[in-house]
């Protein structure tokens, strides 16, 4: 077999690119079995066996002649939607036209198609024969899924008409393929944020005194309490007077952390919502939810590529925040190939923090250094809220250790004061109890899959003071 | 605990190269049992070694399937068998291997469901007119020139076009 990468005979074309020229060598041999025929025919003395042998040299020379063609094909590629909705069956039809002048009369063709996306109808290849100027069309679906979605190359294997030669092809379509599938953010409840505000209104309760609805305190009466925050009930059986202090609300600045490192890209089947799938659905809950009350949000992704949404607020952030959770490189359906340096990402994502913003952390949990950054962006005085969807099976022993391992992390992360929140997952129930032991999942036996609103108001439930 | 695959593809050859080269196979199988009965049954035997090849693709299988199918028709040689059924033995068997073979290249490729028809009979038509020209050309010479000539001298000038062809290439 030997092997060339060629790419100076189709210059002419920079949609062409020829990748591998290979012989299959699957005539090999031939040669030595129409010798061993004829021998067998010289020695018994049979002139038909020689003539057999003698037609297998002709199978040999036929397998020699061929030359591997070029595939010189235009490629067309149209979807039948562009901007499908998540789910949607988008058709793709490719045409390809062979251009050249030789017959291709092996030739078949693989498309490229993106790696978050899934065939669902038919296989997108197909195996023809094309005469100078035909030309194939096959069509497949696929389904669309959250992301900006590119087409790759078609390849184009071409073999000799003897199969012992074949040129393989990368074809770009004419014009670039490309479906964007922005989902409409799903409308999240409450959530319930931790302590850390800004100064401005809105409706996080915090410790301190001041106006507000809820009852705080009272204190000693000082010249200039407005009138109507007297209690007067205190003043009618004692004679003194005393003011109410009530719990001032403020608007938060929350930022949302989204684990799309590879290791986060984890499902507990192989054809189930990755990890990073479910954790965008839920920060796009808790987006409109945290917008819609007032807070200022904004969304930043642990992961080799770079992202960065500044907290804000309004309709123009809100459309943004939706735009970057659908369809930004970072946090798309597949992982990157980039590398990932941990330490570069937290001097960055500190710099970038607002000194009063906390953070709530979206992630699997399958790995220590989820747990420790965690940590480390607590202790920065950054209160962190952990939200953790399920991705572990319990199949086999090693799945049933990577499950015990992640519920250790929660212990551990609530152990050190952490809030954490876990949802999905194959068994729902109390186990996402602030000291939830891991009996109470027995306990709870099978129940259906918790999704990300049920655990937040349990969640809620649990912590409200 | 795994990264998200894409779907499966089934990589078994498409149904129609299988069936169509079981066929040759049987084609092949019948012409050596009319040349000599013990070839025949080698090469049915081998008929159903390239059905196996398929099922369990495995080159390895098809290619020693086409051994025992070329020791058969050897041996159906040797008996004393007539010249044409050996000939459509031997380019039937060649058929037979090249389908099943060119079937599990597909399958590889573009899996079972594709459409894969078009390409697969161009592919066996090629193969047989490749075959049928050479035995065309063989036994016209054979007929016209060298039907009294000793095999040796028939051998000789093979050995000769062999040369020549490898040369060639």
């Amino acid at each position: 077999m030997s092997e060339r990468v060629d790419s100076e005979s189709d210059a002419e074309s920079p949609l062409r690119q020829v990748r591998r020229e290979v012989e299959t060598g699957r005539w090999d041999g031939v040669v030595g079995v129409a010798l061993a025929l004829i021998g067998v025919g010289v020695v018994a003395r049979q002139p038909p066996l020689v003539l057999v042998g003698a037609v297998g040299v002709g199978y040999a020379l036929h397998a020699r002649l061929g030359e591997a063609p070029e595939a010189t094909l235009d490629v067309t590629r149209t979807v039948s939607d562009a901007s499908p909705d998540p789910g949607d069956e988008v058709t793709v039809t490719v045409r390809a036209h062979n251009a050249g002048d030789a017959v291709l009369p092996d030739l078949r063709l693989v498309d490229g198609v993106p790696p978050g996306l899934e065939a669902v109808d038919g296989p997108a290849r197909v195996a023809t024969a094309l005469a100078p100027g035909a030309t194939a069309t096959f069509e497949y679906a696929v389904r669309a899924s959250r992301g900006e979605h590119r087409w790759e190359p078609l390849r184009a294997v071409a073999r000799d008409a003897a199969g012992s030669r074949e040129r393989t092809t990368d074809i770009e379509s004419a014009s670039p393929t490309r479906i964007v599938c922005t989902p409409e953010l799903a409308a999240g409840g409450d959530l319930p944020l931790r302590g850390l505000t800004t100064t401005y209104h809105g409706r996080v309760p915090t410790a301190v005194g001041g106006s507000g609805v809820e009852f705080h305190a009272t204190r000693e009466y000082r010249r200039g309490d407005p009138a109507t925050r007297i209690d007067w009930n205190r003043r009618a059986r004692t004679g003194e007077l005393s003011t109410l202090e009530l719990r001032e609300e403020r608007a938060a600045t929350v930022v949302l952390l989204v684990d799309a490192r590879e290791s986060a890209y984890v499902a507990p089947e192989p054809d189930a919502e990755t990890a990073v799938e479910a954790s965008v659905g839920a920060a796009g809950q808790a987006f409109t939810a945290l917008l819609g009350g007032g807070d200022r949000v904004g969304i930043a992704t642990l992961g080799p590529l770079d992202c960065w949404l500044p907290p804000g607020a309004g309709s123009v952030h809100a459309a943004r925040g939706r735009e970057t959770l659908a369809t930004d490189p970072a946090l798309a359906p597949t992982p990157s190939d980039e590398r990932f340096y941990r330490s570069l990402w937290f001097r960055r994502f500190r710099r970038r923090l607002p000194v009063d913003a906390q953070v709530l952390f979206f992630t699997p949990l399958v790995d220590d250094a989820a747990a420790s950054l965690a940590r480390r962006i607590d202790a920065h005085g950054h209160l962190v809220t952990v939200l953790s969807p399920d991705a572990t099976a319990t199949a086999t022993t090693g799945n049933r250790l990577v499950r015990f391992e992640r519920r250790a992390r929660l212990r551990e992360l609530r152990s050190a004061g952490i809030r954490a929140v876990e949802w999905g997952g194959e068994r729902g129930g109390q186990e996402s109890g602030e000291r939830g032991g891991q009996e109470s999942g027995e306990r709870e036996g099978r129940g259906g899959a918790e999704s990300f609103a049920v655990a937040v108001a349990r969640a809620t439930g649990r912590w409200s003071r | 605990m795994s990264a998200r695959p894409v779907a499966e593809r089934d990589p078994r050859p498409p149904t129609a190269t299988v069936v169509s080269s079981l066929l040759a196979a049987g084609i092949a199988a019948l012409a050596a049992l009319v040349a000599a009965p013990i070839g025949g049954a080698v090469v049915g035997l081998a008929g159903a070694g390239f059905v196996a090849g398929a099922v369990r693709r495995s080159p390895r299988t098809l290619s020693r399937a086409a051994g025992t199918g070329a020791v058969g028709i050897a041996l159906a040689g040797a008996l004393g068998g007539a010249t044409e059924p050996l000939l459509v033995s031997g380019v039937a068997l060649v058929l037979a291997w090249d389908l099943a073979d060119h079937g599990m290249s597909l399958g590889e490729q573009v899996g079972r469901a594709g459409r894969t028809r078009r390409n697969a009979a161009v592919h066996a038509g090629a193969t047989l007119f490749a075959g049928a020209l050479s035995a065309g050309i063989v036994y016209g010479v054979y007929l016209a020139a060298a039907g009294n000539r000793p095999v040796a001298a028939l051998a000789l000038l093979l050995f000769g076009a062999v040369a020549l062809a490898s040369a060639l290439t």
